[in-house]
């Protein structure tokens, strides 16, 4: 958790870099300023994990008690947020407790290619036409989240950081400390995963 | 070309590199190569254009807001950490 001692390493500064430094001189009130900043964002990120609110409010308490912790050894050496996930994705793969949603299987690519399916396409169906605004509600809002979540969680994990959260596929790799390439082949299955579930979704809704 | 009789073989190399693609994360050779096969390949083409939507739908899916209860539970387990063991 601690960030590896380097004093050639440059520091970076980014918007929490006051922020920090204030709560490590001695200013530990501050750090409920530093909650209140990731709060949300973790909030969501430990629901697309943990499946249901009691167990994402556990690795939020657990990921924060964890950065008070380390704080001091954070050496700049990344980007705050970037350390953050890091210690959260540490504290949800801790919590390997076994799910009837979410088995930890191995996703092949050959599942997903279209000469394998039973109906090789022959045309770009609506749902990837039509304007995105017109597509997105609550609804589907609610259907990619509950099939994020059948997701094994090593397939999750990258798709949440990289097109939930943002990260890119070196931050990724970094947070989940994995190589690139396995961050890539990763995200290309998760993707692959739930664009079949949406397939579904769209088809039998008849859109 | 027919999605009947397309080069199978290219079809596969193309499909396991769609999300780089995506991301912009190939060299221009590869991009093009990927354009070229994607407009004589119906299939390969459903199969990018739904992949795209796919992750345009997972970067706009709307958040949860924080309920108020927790939020104030957090800022009390802040609040009654015992400052002295750690910082």
């Amino acid at each position: 958790m601690t960030a590896e001692k380097n004093p050639k390493h440059k520091k970076i500064k980014d918007k929490d870099f006051e922020l920090i430094q204030a709560i490590n001189s001695g200013q530990t009130d501050k750090f409920h300023d530093l909650v209140k900043r990731y709060e949300q964002s973790l909030y969501n990120f430990s629901l697309r994990m943990c499946r249901d609110h009691r167990d994402a409010e556990d690795m939020i308490q657990e990921t924060f008690l964890n950065v008070f912790r380390y704080l001091k050894g954070f050496r700049y050496e990344t980007k705050f947020k970037n350390w953050l996930y890091k210690v959260a994705a540490s504290t949800c793969i801790k919590k390997r407790r076994k799910s009837k949603f979410a088995p930890e299987k191995e996703l092949s690519l050959d599942d997903f290619h279209p000469e394998n399916q039973t109906d090789v396409p022959d045309h770009v169906p609506d749902w990837a036409l039509i304007p995105l605004d017109k597509l997105l509600n609550q609804e589907l809002s609610s259907t990619i989240n509950q099939e994020i979540l059948s997701l094994p969680k090593k397939y999750r994990l990258v798709i949440v950081l990289r097109d939930i959260e943002g990260f890119s596929t070196g931050e990724t790799a970094q947070i989940l400390s994995l190589s690139p390439s396995n961050v890539k082949v990763r995200l290309h299955r998760a993707r692959l995963y739930l664009r079949d579930k949406l397939k579904g979704y769209f088809e039998n809704d008849q859109r | 070309m027919t999605s009947a009789d397309h080069d199978h073989k290219h079809c596969l190399e193309m499909f396991q590199k769609l999300s780089e693609f995506i991301d912009g994360e190939l060299d221009h050779v590869s991009c093009a190569e990927i354009e070229k096969h994607a407009d004589n390949c119906v299939a390969c083409f459903t199969c990018l254009e739904t992949l795209k939507r796919t992750v345009a739908i997972c970067k706009n899916v709307k958040d949860q807001p924080v309920p108020q209860e927790f939020s104030r539970k957090l800022k009390e387990i802040i609040q009654n950490i015992p400052k002295t063991t750690s910082l």
